[in-house]
């Protein structure tokens, strides 16, 4: 008996000894999702291997729903852990980051040259204080993806307006008569994209978060109606799906690709699975502008994002770490992620290379980023978590009806009020 | 006497010694922790602790009773623990009587009963949500094939199925659980009691009411403190099947809590919230302890 | 009793056998299925083709999943002993040694094990933060410990008030200490005890999901149902892989429960039912 109970004791002994190994070997660790660059990740990580065969790099596939990895991020950081080492920060988070002092200035790790060579449009975002504390890597945003096959049986131009689309989508329905095939999806669940999609609706109409002097007017005239007219699509129109409200991109994407759908507005990133050989979409889809109201042609309608790559201030190899920042971002990897995943360079001098002119899906997603609108993340920093989740919260009440548009608007307005004066 | 209160000492000395490594773990874990959430819940901190601590006194709760979320969330709890409880009991009692007959394959009706109850509830939710997705489910496909629904349901987009979705779900995970600790208690009843029933003539509901029913109010109270406790802090099933909404017609207190410490950044806040939370909580178990004592 | 009638019996039988197992079930039809098969309409009911793609892909290109299985049994098996150990000093003490304020203590430890878990996460997340414990297998073993001691303190002393005094006394004859007692006389008496009590706290801890997904933040000390529901996935929820993630990650526990049945039932009820 003496015998066992010292044998357990070894075991218990011997986990606790399990605890101090370290989970990860790796030099570094990067945490970036796969939906977004994963191709392009892969081709760099084995080139950059080449490059530095001393560095070993571990690719930790986080989550590609932004505010699920935004939760890891805040624990891992919060808890000073050492890893990730070199993270993927979402544009809407890194000036929130930066302050809390969750990345490290990439002033002396980088060269000038390098911070230099970025956007500096994009780059402000990553700013603080004069200082650098992310490199971008990408920009992202919303498009319009239609049955280019479905338009032509019904006889049908691409739609340009709202108004446009929701006809649209019902001469199709009725033809097709089938109750599983539906108009419109998109991202309408409690999400980030939610908040895009309000964004491309409201601007679309002239409106926005901020009126023309840059003060919140989340319940203004034009944004009451534009957000309407999302609540009257799903029960007035009735061209999108109750399940609308529960899904995010992937969700959409699914149904579109599975035929189920006529239009769908999400990211670029849906073009390679749509136009992949065992998609049954490929080839009977293309794209557009996101829709406008009538009557705003030269609205902003393309909700923009976009992904930066920083260094956790814990990190213990931030040498290293900086050296894969800049090879991610330099011109050749940004170049190669243009022409081959049409991810749009965050370095403008990619833009006059002659072997840019293979990318022609990437240079229709660039015209579409000319009418782009961001999210108001550089205007209200450490508060921006917030804002969106009051402007998520107050859209899901009118779009499940639990409020008007109008009662929901004028309640975000207050609570985004009472926030900022705080 | 001199010798047997050495003794006496000696085994009391041993006895604490004894108990001593449990209490620590338990106040380390337990106790200390949630003194700390409460000073948490009257102050105003720095999320890792790094910059100093200020008294604010009742300010957080202050505004947590004017915050239409957290009251929501409080609702929401409570509509959920009151829909769940009766409904596992009433199954749980009904497998339990099932279980107590003698048939062939007992054993593997008794491991379907298990089952739910042995599954991490993270991943079960997981499971449901794949059969009540929207578009792609099996209950959808159910009812659309069958033709009870002309339209897809939408389970867990829709405010009021969302809530009754997620009951389903606690009562098909937990109602094993009743059933199983009422079993204990149907197996410990005497056989004679009942073949005494049946020489006065009962008849099976008699029977149920008369003999059954009284003799199980023990475990059945036992099985009711667990469970309502259980639904009471309900935390990975909204988190997994619905993130608590639509809206936030399925955020528990629990998850409420998470969200504002975990996302919003605000330990001082969220210590307010699971102040509240654990209050319920203790002033529920009281209820039932005065609802036990009288048998004793 | 064999008069009634037994065809309704069997067919309640047969119905909570059914519903019971169905999302199971359902899930594991799911895992065998193509992608296009998932995603068809109309449904398959039975996959077609039928595939183990799935599984291959998984275990060839997702290496974290065995990662989060290992994590969740080191953390398991590593709370079950650690409160096997000083649970079960505690709950002899407790049953055994006659202590003044043993009925004292033991409401106390009842009454701390109502605390809901989420309570404890901001001051226990800032504790652990200090301590160097979060992201530690030695953290979560002790947080577990922690929540599931109290049960195992009830359980096991109800199992050695059971045991007859006797043999301890005739022990004590034998100028054997307490410790000793404990050790060479009412362990081996009452290992069915610690078979049971030792089964639920594995199980409990392996299902345990909101202080695993706060004090274990890093991809790589994950455990199997927090790992599982942050599954990263080329698509928003890969369901193909989440499938296959989550039958690889519950059959532990399934056969566990199989193979000891009796034992589970048996150590749930116990404490009830006295």
């Amino acid at each position: 008996m003496k015998a066992k109970l010292i044998g357990s004791a070894a075991i218990a002994a011997a986990l606790i000894g399990l605890g101090s190994l370290q989970a990860s070997a790796a030099d570094l660790v990067l945490s970036l999702g796969t939906r977004g660059y994963g191709a392009a990740a892969e081709r760099n990580l084995a080139a950059f291997k080449e490059l530095h065969p001393d560095i070993d790099v571990e690719w930790n596939k986080v989550s590609d729903v932004p505010n699920e990895t935004r939760k890891i991020y805040v624990t891992n950081l919060t808890a000073r852990s050492p890893t990730p080492d070199v993270f993927a920060v979402d544009v809407i988070w890194a000036g929130e980051f930066a302050q809390r002092g969750w990345l490290d200035p990439l002033d002396g790790l980088l060269s000038a040259e390098t911070i230099a060579s970025y956007n500096p449009a994009f780059l402000e975002a990553a700013q603080v204080d004069g200082k650098t504390f992310a490199a971008p890597l990408y920009l992202d945003g919303t498009h319009l993806f239609y049955r280019t096959d479905l338009l032509e049986k019904y006889n049908l131009e691409v739609p340009k307006t709202w108004e446009d689309l929701i006809s649209a989508s019902k001469t199709i329905m009725e033809g097709e008569g089938n109750p599983q095939f539906y108009g419109f999806v998109s991202m309408w669940a409690k999400i980030e994209g939610l908040f895009m999609n309000w964004l491309s609706f409201t601007n679309g109409n002239g409106g926005g978060f901020y009126d023309a002097d840059g003060n919140v007017a989340v319940n203004s005239e034009a944004n009451i109606k534009a957000t309407q007219t999302m609540v009257d699509m799903l029960y007035a129109d009735e061209i999108a799906p109750q399940s609308i409200l529960n899904m995010r991109p992937d969700d959409a994407r699914t149904l579109f690709q599975q035929g189920r759908a006529a239009f769908l507005m999400v990211q670029g990133f849906v073009y390679a699975p749509l136009a992949a050989p065992d998609s049954p979409v490929a080839g009977k889809f293309d794209f557009t502008r996101n829709p406008y109201f009538e009557g705003h042609p030269d609205a902003h309608s393309t909700a923009m994002g976009g992904w930066f790559l920083g260094i956790n201030p814990n990190s213990e190899n931030k040498e290293a770490a900086a050296e894969l920042i800049a090879f991610f971002t330099s011109y050749e990897q940004e170049l190669q992620a243009a022409v081959q995943d049409n991810r749009a360079p965050t370095v403008p001098a990619v833009y006059d290379d002659p072997e840019m002119k293979k990318a022609n899906v990437l240079a229709k997603f660039g015209k579409n980023y000319d009418v782009g609108v961001v999210r108001p993340s550089a205007g209200t920093g450490e508060m921006y978590p917030r804002v969106s989740e009051i402007m998520q919260l107050e859209v899901t009440n009118a779009l499940h009806r639990q409020k008007s548009v109008e009662e929901a608007l004028n309640d975000a307005q207050a609570q985004i009020e009472a926030l900022l004066a705080n | 006497m001199k010798l047997a209160s050495a003794l006496d000492r000696r085994r009391h000395l041993t006895g604490y010694a004894f108990v001593t490594p449990t209490i620590l773990v338990i106040v380390a874990i337990l106790v200390y922790p949630v003194i700390q959430s409460v000073v948490l819940s009257f102050g105003q901190s720095s999320i890792d602790g790094s910059t100093g601590y200020t008294f604010v006194g009742l300010k957080h709760y202050a505004s947590l009773m004017e915050n239409e979320r957290f009251w929501n969330a409080l609702t929401v709890t409570l509509i959920f623990t009151v829909l769940t409880i009766p409904l596992e009991l009433a199954l749980g009692i009904g497998l339990a009587l099932i279980l107590n007959e003698h048939f062939k394959g007992k054993g593997l009706a008794r491991l379907a009963v298990l089952f739910p109850w042995a599954l991490p509830t993270a991943l079960n939710t997981l499971m449901w949500r794949w059969m009540y997705n929207a578009d792609f489910g099996l209950f959808n496909a159910v009812a659309l094939q069958t033709g009870i629904a002309d339209k897809p349901i939408n389970w867990l987009g829709d405010p009021t199925l969302a809530m009754l979705s997620m009951v389903i779900v606690a009562v098909w995970k937990t109602s094993s659980f009743m059933a199983l600790i009422i079993l204990a208690g149907l197996q410990s009843i005497p056989k004679d009691l009942y073949e005494a029933g049946r020489m006065d003539g009962m008849t099976r509901w008699q029977e149920f009411r008369e003999i059954t029913l009284p003799l199980l109010k023990g475990p059945i109270l036992v099985a009711l403190v667990i469970r309502s406790m259980d639904a009471l802090r309900t935390f990975e099933l909204p988190y997994n099947l619905t993130d608590g909404g639509p809206v936030t017609a399925t955020e528990s207190l629990s998850l409420y809590a998470y969200k504002v410490i975990f996302d919003f950044i605000d330990f001082n806040f969220g210590a307010a919230v699971v102040v509240i939370q654990f209050l319920v909580i203790f002033a529920l178990s009281l209820v039932y302890i005065l609802a036990l004592r009288p048998k004793d | 009793m064999k008069t009634r009638p037994r065809i309704g019996l069997y067919l309640l039988v047969a119905l909570s056998v059914v519903i019971s197992f169905l999302p199971i079930v359902w899930l594991i039809l799911t895992s065998m299925k193509t992608t296009a098969g998932i995603y068809a309409w109309p449904p398959q009911y039975i996959p077609s083709p039928f595939t183990l793609e799935n599984y291959i892909k998984i275990l060839r290109d997702s290496p974290e999943l065995l990662l989060y299985v290992l994590n969740s049994f080191i953390v398991g098996v590593g709370c079950t002993a650690v409160t096997l150990g000083i649970g079960g000093l505690a709950g002899y003490a407790l049953s055994r040694l006659r202590l003044k304020y043993a009925a004292a203590l033991m409401v106390a430890i009842l009454a701390v094990s109502m605390f809901p878990p989420v309570s404890l996460l901001p001051s226990l997340f800032q504790n652990f933060l200090e301590a160097g414990l979060l992201n530690t297998y030695q953290g979560l073993i002790l947080a577990h410990t922690g929540l599931f001691l109290p049960f195992a303190v009830w359980m096991l002393a109800s199992y050695f008030a059971t045991l007859p005094t006797e043999i301890e006394e005739a022990a004590k004859m034998d100028g054997m200490g307490t410790l000793r007692i404990f050790l060479t006389v009412v362990i081996p008496l009452s290992w069915p005890g610690f078979v049971a009590t030792g089964l639920i706290v594995f199980i409990f801890s392996w299902n345990e999901f909101p202080l695993a997904l706060v004090l274990m933040s890093q991809n790589a000390m994950r455990t199997a149902p927090v790992g599982i529901s942050l599954y990263p996935g080329e698509y928003a929820f890969p369901w193909e892989t989440i499938s296959t993630a989550t039958v690889i990650a519950i059959v532990p526990i399934l056969i566990i429960t199989a193979i000891f049945q009796k034992q589970i039932v048996g150590g749930l009820t116990a404490g009830a039912v006295k």
